[in-house]
């Protein structure tokens, strides 16, 4: 193991801790693509889906 | 072109006050002028830019106008593939880059009239707080010499600021278009994700990657947002979110009225370990937004420590496998810590970073939902503190100097993870003359929001009319 291997593994194992923190918690139906609808769930209330005619 | 804004130029230009030649000759006299020592520019082309401005020059003789920036010097980090350009993305390999069709934000810029001066100088493969590039020259603070101008998009803010280029892309996946706005003083928007194209622009993160506009003003920043936003089918992950008028937004010639606005003030975290005068300079631009009508409150921020270490397994995970070529063929080109970021996303597991995606959607329902309920947008620190001297970026053993971009792309990264519209502007000086920021985090797709409440303050303050020292 080199000098600089040695904090960076300490590095990866205190970011991974939020995952053994938190993940197990999570529910199955938890998914990424759920990101996006919470985007477009968070947007001002005036807003709204368009189509091509913008662009 | 240290006077002119793009609104104000663009104007000029058609009333036949001055030429689009006229225009890019001016900034390109500047840059041969000043460039050598602010290392902005990687890539310059005089001849090229100056055919543009003739060919738009004989377009506004026969009255036909390409758009809202007909004329108007412009200039892209060097991560915009621009077919004829090389796109070195600040590595060591010049065509280190290259994509089927030209950057979608630059087509749509170039489309609406815009002059291409060149392509600017940045962080290696975007990675990096500070702006430091050993292949390209360190980018140059324009305010205080030896100190960094914050990255990645470090050229960019260089440019903008000291006069170069009117207006500039730059891209955020940690916080690399609002740390260098921050930094040199000027104005930087990474918008909601999705709003702005990423196609052509080189992937760092996938997840994380926002492509935005700088410039001196946040009227500029609406100006080239406007053209910039939309759907682009070269990209999955742009937004059919429609295109809102963002100068509308900003309200009419009777001045600044924040009337009704709910302004929440970050009461955990954000104001941390962040240097006293930077909290101070962020506190009182709250109260300018008090006495503008708004309803400041104090607000509790849900996680953002966690946000912040999701968003960085994402991005190192992506990262890695992005660049995995780079980093197995040639990794001896690539700067000691450069390198070390990108070996650190080989060490987590496929299981991790799928955990971190599905986190990542919750903890965003949940910080949505809890701060936009109690405030319309939320103001913080940008930069934790004023712009360093480069050898707090340069000098040390490589997991120090990694420690020291962690910490000051702190405030910054969670955005990125929640993909909220978040704007850097500048609100005051340090005592030893550097940029402090405000920064203004808005609801997914509510740029509009963010924007007016930006210009409100640039309109009750006079700090981004200062100019640097370099003349």
């Amino acid at each position: 193991m080199t000098n600089e291997s040695r904090p960076q593994q300490a590095e990866v194992a205190a970011l991974l801790g939020v995952i053994e923190r938190m993940a197990a918690d999570l529910a199955l139906a938890e998914e990424p693509a759920r990101f996006i609808t919470a985007l477009e769930m968070g947007r001002p209330l005036a807003a709204s889906t368009a189509g091509d005619a913008d662009r | 072109m240290i006077g002119w804004t793009i609104e104000a130029l663009a104007a000029a230009i058609r009333a036949g006050q001055i030429s689009p030649v006229e225009a890019t000759r001016e900034a390109l006299a500047r840059i041969e002028r000043l460039d050598g020592e602010l290392r902005a520019f990687i890539c310059l082309d005089a001849a090229r830019a100056l055919e543009t401005a003739r060919r738009l020059e004989a377009d506004q003789r026969r009255g036909a106008w390409r758009g809202p920036l007909h004329g108007v010097p412009l200039a892209f980090k060097d991560l915009c593939f621009v077919d004829g350009w090389p796109t070195s993305c600040g590595t060591r390999t010049a065509e280190y880059f290259r994509d089927e069709q030209d950057c979608t934000a630059v087509a749509r810029l170039v489309a609406a009239g815009a002059v291409t001066l060149g392509k600017l100088n940045m962080s290696e493969l975007a990675m990096g707080p500070f702006g430091d590039n050993a292949h390209h020259g360190h980018a140059r603070n324009p305010w205080r010499v030896g100190h960094c101008a914050g990255g990645s998009s470090s050229g960019s803010a260089v440019a903008v600021a000291s006069g170069l280029a009117l207006g500039a892309i730059g891209t955020d996946t940690g916080g690399s278009i609002r740390l260098p706005a921050a930094a040199c003083g000027i104005v930087g928007l990474k918008p909601t994700y999705g709003r702005v194209s990423r196609a052509g622009a080189m992937p760092l993160s996938w997840s994380n990657d926002h492509v935005g506009p700088m410039a001196r003003t946040v009227r500029d920043c609406a100006v080239l947002l406007q053209v910039m936003a939309g759907p682009d089918p070269r990209d999955a992950t742009s937004s059919p979110e429609r295109v809102p008028d963002y100068l509308a937004a900003l309200g009419g010639p009777a001045g600044p009225d924040l009337t009704g606005t709910r302004v929440g003030v970050a009461e955990n975290f954000f104001f941390q370990r962040v240097d006293v005068e930077v909290a101070a300079a962020v506190r009182k631009a709250a109260d300018v937004l008090a006495r503008l009508g708004a309803h400041v409150d104090e607000l509790h921020v849900p996680d953002p420590q966690t946000m912040s270490d999701v968003t960085n397994i994402v991005s190192r995970s992506e990262s890695s496998a992005i660049h995995a070529r780079l980093l197995h063929d040639r990794p001896h080109e690539i700067q000691p810590v450069v390198r070390a970021r990108l070996e650190l996303g080989l060490q987590i597991r496929a299981h991790d970073y799928l955990q971190a995606l599905r986190l990542r959607a919750r903890l965003t329902r949940a910080f949505v939902a809890e701060v936009f309920a109690q405030a319309d947008v939320l103001v913080a620190p940008v930069i934790p503190e004023p712009a360093p001297p480069l050898a707090h970026a340069t000098v040390g053993p490589v997991h120090e100097l990694a420690e020291r971009q962690g910490r000051f792309a702190r405030l910054t990264r969670l955005f990125n993870g929640l993909g909220l519209p978040a704007l850097s502007v500048p609100c005051g000086f340090s005592s030893a003359g550097l940029p402090l920021a405000l920064q203004i985090v808005g609801r997914p797709f509510d740029e509009p929001t963010v924007l007016r409440v930006g210009d409100a303050y640039q309109r009750a303050t006079d700090w981004h009319t200062r100019r640097p020292p370099v003349d």
